[in-house]
């Protein structure tokens, strides 16, 4: 259980502090983060099934800038925790996953502000010549501050929340289980949604209704609809290139 | 003075430390520390003193942001080649570096993030979900092999790329406009995908029904008849509308939130 909680707080930690991203560049996505949730508490199963459905919730979330519209890491870290701890139905996790989110948003900005401060300190030590000292203010205050504002939270929950959580769940009505239910199946929109703003340009958009439209008639799935589009995307490049040879 | 070239394996390990490039991420400067400890390899290389070093690492603490991983790495290929020349005698100024920088942040930022996040990101971490629900423990797996696998290819080479072909070959690739044709190409593969997901993940049936005398009215069989899909693609169109009006994220999950719970009460909406 300790052995466990420490884990996840270890991974949870490094879902923010990115100490190099061939290693966490995946721990913000849910599926794998969750997954990893999963085998360290040793319900490897349950939790790739809440990280999927919680991982759904936030396909085609972008985080560009340094802006993040919610915290895709605790979604996935806690979320699946959650549901492993409280026994919940994975399918319920994604709204705890997506509440969970919105708090999250504070312990990232928390993170980006403070983090400035190691920038004026990495400054100092620049000017002095120190460049160890640069590099030291790079990794361990930052580390420091994730293990506080991710990890030991997460620790906590996982150590004394499972009684509190298996009662919030058995205390909720089936009426408002099936409302929540509801709520995560609405969810995905807000993801495509955003994909949408972003690669939806008019000239494009009709590409959108293509793949929904096959998927509604001809039931292609995901892997079908990739192949098909792929063909189309490769015609339509080189075409776009014999035009303007042709000029 | 003695010329100072970099070898492939100092190459290699700055590539490496450019994935360090946020981990003290942080609002004022954002990725600028992590570019410095990643240029500091490279610095120590390249000048003897100390002063040198000193001043040659002070412009890679101005603000800089990019998509990190898999395009972005150009930008830091085509800055080490140009500190390389610079600390061999050639007349390059620390203007020209920053102001190249911070040129090409935004452009690769753009293209980045439209290949990782926009298309990779969602295609891969849909299909490995539907394998993750059916109990098949290869969903996680090959998201995570296949996502390292592109992101390493696509990052080493682009990191490369810059570093043997300098800023022309990127500039001039923007003005042929063959990124933005590239980036429409990925974007249509993208569109067509999410519209796949509108469809099988915005699940979301009417479960009402009528009665007029004896015929018994199923509303969501008028709609199979009509206009099969119409509820996840109206509830996708609006959700779509509210984000492209610039309401708050967090806003919208919370009217998705009351909408589902009250709808849901009132008999008018389930999940599929």
């Amino acid at each position: 259980m300790i052995l466990s909680a420490i884990l996840v707080a270890l991974l949870a930690t490094g879902s923010q502090w990115w100490f190099n991203h061939l290693i966490t560049r995946t721990w913000l996505y849910p599926l794998w983060s969750g997954f990893l949730v999963g085998v360290f508490m040793g319900q490897p199963i349950l939790g790739m099934k809440a990280a999927a459905y919680i991982q759904l919730t936030y396909l085609g979330w972008i985080t560009a800038g340094g802006s993040m519209p919610g915290n895709l890491m605790v979604a996935g870290i806690y979320g699946t925790a959650l549901t492993i701890i409280s026994k919940a139905d994975p399918r319920m996790a994604v709204t705890f996953a997506a509440a969970l989110s919105l708090i999250g948003i504070v312990q990232n900005t928390a993170y980006m502000t403070i983090n400035a401060f190691w920038v004026h300190r990495a400054d100092k030590y620049l000017e002095e010549g120190n460049l160890k000292g640069v590099r030291l203010m790079n990794y361990l205050p930052s580390g420091i501050l994730s293990l506080l504002l991710y990890g030991l939270p997460v620790f906590l929950m996982i150590v004394y929340g499972a009684t509190w959580s298996q009662n919030m769940i058995a205390s909720i009505p089936k009426s408002l289980a099936n409302a929540l239910n509801l709520v995560a199946s609405i969810m995905p929109a807000l993801g495509i949604g955003m994909l949408l703003n972003y690669i939806g340009k008019k000239k494009l958009i009709g590409f959108f209704f293509l793949g929904f439209f096959l998927t509604v008639y001809f039931k292609l799935d995901t892997m079908a609809c990739f192949v098909f589009a792929s063909c189309v995307a490769a015609v339509m490049y080189y075409f776009q290139n014999d035009t303007e040879e042709a000029e | 003075m003695a010329e100072h070239h970099l070898t492939h394996k100092d190459l290699v390990k700055a590539w490496v430390l450019s994935y360090s490039s946020e981990t003290c991420y942080n609002y004022e400067r954002l990725q600028a520390l992590g570019q410095t400890n990643q240029m500091m390899s490279v610095v120590t290389k390249l000048y003897d003193t100390k002063e040198e070093q000193v001043a040659a690492l002070k412009k890679y603490m101005e603000f800089f942001n990019t998509e990190p991983s898999w395009i972005g790495t150009v930008i830091h290929g085509i800055t080490i080649s140009m500190e390389e020349q610079k600390a061999n005698g050639a007349a390059i100024e620390d203007e020209d570096i920053i102001s190249l920088r911070t040129g090409l942040m935004g452009p690769m930022a753009g293209i980045g993030d439209t290949v990782s996040q926009a298309v990779v990101y969602p295609i891969l971490a849909g299909i490995c979900c539907q394998f993750a629900l059916q109990g098949n423990i290869a969903g996680p797996l090959l998201f995570e092999i296949v996502y390292k696998a592109l992101m390493i290819f696509f990052g080493y080479n682009c990191f490369m790329m810059g570093y043997k072909q300098g800023k022309q070959a990127i500039v001039s690739l923007l003005q042929s406009g063959t990124l933005d044709k590239i980036t429409e190409a990925f974007s249509i593969i993208g569109l067509v995908v999410v519209g796949n997901m509108a469809y099988s993940r915005v699940a979301v049936k009417c479960p009402l029904t009528f009665r007029s005398g004896e015929v018994k009215v199923v509303v969501q069989d008028m709609f199979d008849t009509l206009l099969p899909g119409a509820i996840p693609l109206i509830i996708t169109l609006l959700v779509w509308r509210m984000v492209n009006k610039k309401m708050n994220p967090t806003l919208i999950i919370l009217i998705i939130f009351i909408f589902g719970i009250v709808c849901s009460y009132l008999g008018i909406l389930s999940a599929a």
